[in-house]
Parts: C-alpha cells; sequence; structure tokens
C-alpha cells in the first residue's frame, strides 16, 4: 500500500484527489454566496415596494381628510389649502370616456380574433401591430392627440380629447388580455357548444363570455388603473392647472396625475402632493387587487 | 327539427341572422382600432418631415444646440438622446444584475409561498404612476442627493437614472422569471443527480437555456426606459446643455418634448422638430420591440413545427 502512494501513479491520484476536493469546497463556497445574494435580492423585491408605497401610505394619510377629496382647491398659488375634488371629477371623466370608448372595440376585436377570424396569419399579424400599439410610449399618445385631435380636428384641451387619447392607451391592452381570456377557455367547451347547431354569435354570448368575463375585467381594470395615473397622455389634450366648472365633454378638466405634476415642479405644495400621491396610490391597489381576486376566480 | 332551429332567438333575429352582423361588427372595431396604430405613425412621420427643410439630419441629431426662439431658430436634439442615453443606461446598469438575481430568487430559489407573495408586490412596483415615482424621487433622493453630493439642487441624470431603474426592474424581472420557468424541469433534476451544487446547475445549465429570453426582457426594457416621460421630466433637471457627468442636468427627448410642445404651434419649425423627436424616439421603440416580436414568433413557429 505504502509503495503505491510513493508510486509515480499513486501520487498522481493523491493530487489529483487533492484537486477535487478543493474544488468541490470552491464551489460549495460559490453555491453559497449565491444562495445569500439570492436571498438579498428577493428581500430587495420584497422591501422596495413596500417601503415607497408605505412611505407614500404614510405621509398621503395625514394629509387625506374628508375634505381633501371633497372641496376644490384654494389659496394662492392654488393648491395651497382645499382639497382635490376637480382633479377627482376630472380624471374619472378623461378614463371613463376612454373606457366607453376602448372597452367595446377593444372586446370586439377580441372576440373577432378568437372567434371569427379564418385564418391563423392575419390574427398573428393583427396581434404584432397591437403589441406594437401597446409598446408607443404614453408620451407619443399625448403629443398625437394633441397635435390631431385638439388642434388639427379642432376638439380643444377637453376631456372629449383627452378620453379619446387614453382610449388608444387602453385599447391594445384590453385587447390582449380579453383575447387570452378568450383562448383560456377549454376546447372542448366550446366545440361541444358549437356542436349543438347554434349560431357562433350564440355560443360567443352565452359560453364564451361568460366564461372569460373575469379574464376580460381584470384586464380593463388594469388597463383603467394604469390610464388613470397616466399624466403624459392629458398633460397637453384635456388638463389644466385649474378649472372652476364640473367636467363637460368639450371643456378642459384638472386630472389627478397632472395635478400631481403641477404641485410638485411649481412647488406649491407637498403636502397635498402627498395626498394627491395617495389617491392615486389607493387606485392603483384597488385595481391590482380587483384584478388579483378575479384571476383568483378565474383559475378555480 | 329545422323548423325548431330556424324559430331559435339567436339564429334568427327580425328574419337576419346574428353571425354576419356580428362578424361584420368585431372586424370593423378590430380594423378601425389597429389602424389607430397606423395612424399615429404615419401621422408622427409626416409631421416630423417638415422640420427638415431647416435642418439636415445630421445637424438635428449631432451638431446643433436646441435654441428654438433664436433668429433663425437652431433646432438639434443632442442634448436630450445624450441624456436619454445616460439615464436609461444608469437604470439599465443597476436594474439588469438586481433583476436577474431577484428571478433567478423567484424562479429556482424561493419557497412558492415567499414567491406568491414577492410577484404581486413586483407587480405593484411596476404598477405606480410615472407621476408619483417623479414625485417620490423628488421628496427622497434628490433630498438626499442634496446633503451628500452637496449639491444645490439634487435634480440630476443620476437621480432620474436611478428612479428609472426601479420603474423597469419588475418588467426585468417578470420576463427572466418566465424565461426562466420556461427551462424544463428535467434539466434541473439531471443537473442536480451528477453531484454538482446547485449554483453550477443554474449557472451552466439553466442560464444558458434562458438567456435569450431574458436578453430579449432587457432590450425591451430599455425600450420602456426611453419612453419614461413624467420621472424623467420631474428628476433630470431640465437643463439645455449637455450631460457630461452622472451629476449633471439633462433633459431626456420625453422630457423635451413635454416641456415644449404646449408652447410650439402647429406649422412652425419648432413644431416639427418636436415630432422629429417623437419620430427618433417612435421608431427607436418600434425596431426593438417589432424585432423581438418576429424573432419570437419566429421561435415559436420552429418549435411548433
Amino acid at each position: 500500500m505504502a509503495a503505491f502512494f510513493s508510486s509515480k501513479t499513486g501520487y498522481y491520484v493523491m493530487h489529483k484527489a487533492e484537486q477535487l476536493l478543493l474544488n468541490n469546497r470552491r464551489a460549495v463556497v460559490n453555491d453559497r454566496v449565491f444562495w445569500l445574494l439570492a436571498w438579498t435580492a428577493g428581500a430587495i423585491g420584497l422591501l422596495l415596494p413596500l417601503s415607497i408605497i408605505g412611505y407614500l401610505l404614510f405621509h398621503g394619510f395625514q394629509v387625506l381628510s374628508w375634505s381633501f377629496i371633497s372641496e376644490v382647491p384654494r389659496g394662492y398659488p392654488l393648491g395651497v389649502s382645499g382639497g382635490i375634488l376637480p382633479a377627482i371629477q376630472g380624471s374619472l371623466a378623461v378614463t371613463g370616456l376612454g373606457l366607453a370608448v376602448a372597452f367595446p372595440a377593444a372586446l370586439a376585436s377580441a372576440i373577432y380574433l378568437s372567434e371569427y377570424a379564418r385564418s391563423q396569419r392575419f390574427v398573428a399579424v393583427m396581434r404584432f401591430f397591437t403589441e406594437c400599439l401597446a409598446a408607443i410610449p404614453a408620451i407619443l399618445f399625448g403629443v398625437f392627440g394633441y397635435a390631431f385631435l385638439v388642434v388639427q380636428f379642432g376638439f380643444g384641451i377637453s376631456v372629449l380629447s383627452g378620453g379619446l387619447t387614453l382610449a388608444m392607451l387602453m385599447y391594445p391592452v384590453i385587447l390582449i388580455g380579453s383575447y387570452s381570456a378568450f383562448n383560456a377557455v377549454e376546447r372542448p367547451l366550446k366545440e361541444s357548444a358549437l356542436s349543438l347547431g347554434v349560431s357562433r354569435a350564440y355560443v360567443i354570448r352565452r359560453t364564451l363570455l361568460p366564461k372569460a368575463l373575469p379574464g376580460i375585467i381584470a384586464a380593463t381594470v388594469l388597463a383603467a388603473g394604469h390610464a388613470v395615473g397616466s399624466a403624459a397622455p392629458v398633460l397637453f389634450t384635456a388638463s389644466v392647472v385649474q378649472t372652476r366648472s364640473s367636467p363637460s365633454l368639450d371643456s378642459p378638466v384638472m386630472t389627478l396625475p397632472t395635478h400631481l405634476y403641477n404641485l410638485v415642479s411649481e412647488a406649491v405644495s407637498f403636502e397635498h402632493a402627498y395626498g394627491t400621491a395617495f389617491v392615486l396610490i389607493a387606485c392603483l391597489l384597488f385595481a391590482n387587487s380587483c384584478a388579483m381576486i378575479l384571476r383568483h376566480r378565474l383559475r378555480k | 327539427m329545422s323548423t325548431q332551429f330556424a324559430s331559435h332567438p339567436a339564429r334568427r333575429l327580425g328574419g337576419l341572422t346574428l353571425d354576419p352582423l356580428a362578424w361584420m361588427l368585431t372586424l370593423l372595431a378590430l380594423v378601425l382600432g389597429v389602424s389607430t396604430f397606423f395612424l399615429i405613425v404615419v401621422y408622427v412621420l409626416w409631421q416630423a418631415a417638415g422640420v427638415f427643410g431647416a435642418v439636415s439630419l445630421s445637424e438635428f441629431l449631432l451638431f446643433e444646440p436646441w435654441v428654438p426662439l433664436a433668429e433663425p431658430p437652431r433646432l438639434g436634439i443632442l442634448h436630450a438622446w445624450v441624456s436619454t442615453v445616460y439615464v436609461t443606461g444608469i437604470a439599465l446598469l443597476v436594474a439588469v444584475p438586481l433583476g436577474i438575481v431577484m428571478a433567478l430568487f423567484i424562479a429556482e430559489i424561493a419557497p412558492t409561498a415567499v414567491r406568491n407573495i414577492l410577484q404581486p408586490c413586483l407587480e405593484v412596483l411596476a404598477g405606480i404612476p410615472s407621476v408619483v415615482y417623479g414625485f417620490f424621487g423628488y421628496v427622497t433622493l434628490v433630498v438626499w442627493f442634496e446633503h451628500i453630493f452637496d449639491m444645490t439642487t439634487g435634480v440630476s441624470i443620476l437621480a432620474a437614472g436611478l428612479i428609472v431603474a426601479v420603474m423597469v426592474m419588475p418588467f426585468i424581472v417578470s420576463t427572466a422569471t418566465e424565461a426562466l420557468d420556461a427551462v424544463p424541469r428535467s434539466f434541473r433534476e439531471t443537473g442536480m443527480s451528477l453531484g454538482v451544487t446547485r449554483f453550477y446547475v443554474i449557472r451552466r445549465i439553466i442560464l444558458p437555456r434562458a438567456m435569450p429570453g431574458i436578453f430579449a426582457g432587457i432590450v425591451l426594457a430599455f425600450a420602456r426606459g426611453i419612453g419614461e416621460t413624467l420621472a424623467a421630466l420631474m428628476l433630470a433637471g431640465n437643463s439645455l446643455a449637455v450631460p457630461k457627468e452622472l451629476l449633471d442636468r439633462g433633459q431626456t427627448l420625453t422630457g423635451l418634448i413635454a416641456t415644449e410642445l404646449g408652447e410650439a404651434a402647429l406649422g412652425t419649425e419648432k413644431f416639427a422638430a418636436l415630432f422629429a423627436a417623437s419620430a427618433v424616439l417612435m421608431l427607436l421603440i418600434l425596431l426593438i420591440n417589432g424585432g423581438i416580436l418576429l424573432i419570437k414568433n419566429r421561435l415559436l413557429c420552429h418549435a411548433q413545427g
């Protein structure tokens, strides 16, 4: 035995074994370091949203009162005191109009793509352009809406221009969400319904729509929540710093995100900015939890 | 039998079959909706073309400063696109490593319960409006910068870049997680059964397989970063000088458009220049997104065929 270890071959084997052990130790250390890094990243991923949301909600909650959401802005410069009621009304008006235009159009388009379209190539091409539309950043919708709707069509800075601009922003998002909701409906269900000899329209209305509805509503709520907080599209199409009257189709309005922008950029009132951010975050959390509940129901 | 069907309420509506009507209406909605895409692209390019009577493309992109009130107006967007590249570069430098490790954590290491908490949290992070991010950066980062770096105002390229990093990170995490989840389970099991460490399996087997998907996510995140408006507008500092250092102030392309559009009259050269800046942004983003989508579709076709 001893002769083997002192031989050339024996020495080689020992050397290799030692190297392997060292390599192994290094690999184990690497694994540990990676494990630690990964958990750290996970902790950051948890703490970052919680701290940002927590920070804004904490500061916003101190400003929030009934009068803050039920009164018009007052003081000089405007927004130092009073509330943000016109901004809430304006945001609701613009987003509501946008939804009224985008939702039926997107739902109908999704129905066509998933149920009526014959050619797969046509579906692929349409999906491609829809996703390209969804990729266009919000500011470009604002630029287009301003030049095309406000100036060229003469709609002026109004709820109408802003609503149509937001409709363009929401349309692809709702379309893609509804399309995948329709596609998620089990094939056998669709086929057995069709095999009963009723029309496609009947099958869509009575079988597919009820099944896909939670997914469609989830996509719509998320799109609307996104649109409410989006300042860039309404900055030049719908919003002004101050309004007196309640919103009407052809008048400009205040909106929540642009009000927040004005409060911060003109350094009017950081307190009221916190309050406005609180309302925006509340909208976001509401939309996200709605979507989560609906998706959970869909999975069952 | 046939009379029964014919009298079915869904089959006949006042003697009219519902199907062709539904077919026509839904097709109309689709065509109208998708045509807004072409309308936007063509309209922006058409308006942008007006600027090239006043400046050449190279002057516009590289040599002229932005002085629209000079006589004649000098229209160049060098400072803007340099700022955009800086801000997005910083954002990706921070968000990509963090995002990939976070995705590895979610896909490979986290227990299901942790994953189920973490993913909705990141979803909320992705949903926070741009203007709220801008405000948050303004009251935290900018204030810290004023203390730490002893600046008169903390607004800077770095502040904008860091906030944009937080904004694009959830997107990188979700696309990378998706790519990692798509690697078959058997790869992990076979790798682990050979007695190597989990890190080795991830580094040598899983990451190479998921790399195309992760890379696509990073490129798409870049496209999102350059389109980010309000946060960049509020934090970058709106300065017309070309930024040289991280703590310089700057003005991104989106910031330039958002600042100046309200003051430009239709038909003027300044208006056309802002549209040209929009067109640069739009073409870049569409090129990136279109390219990635085409590659993805082709890969899917191959996988099926």
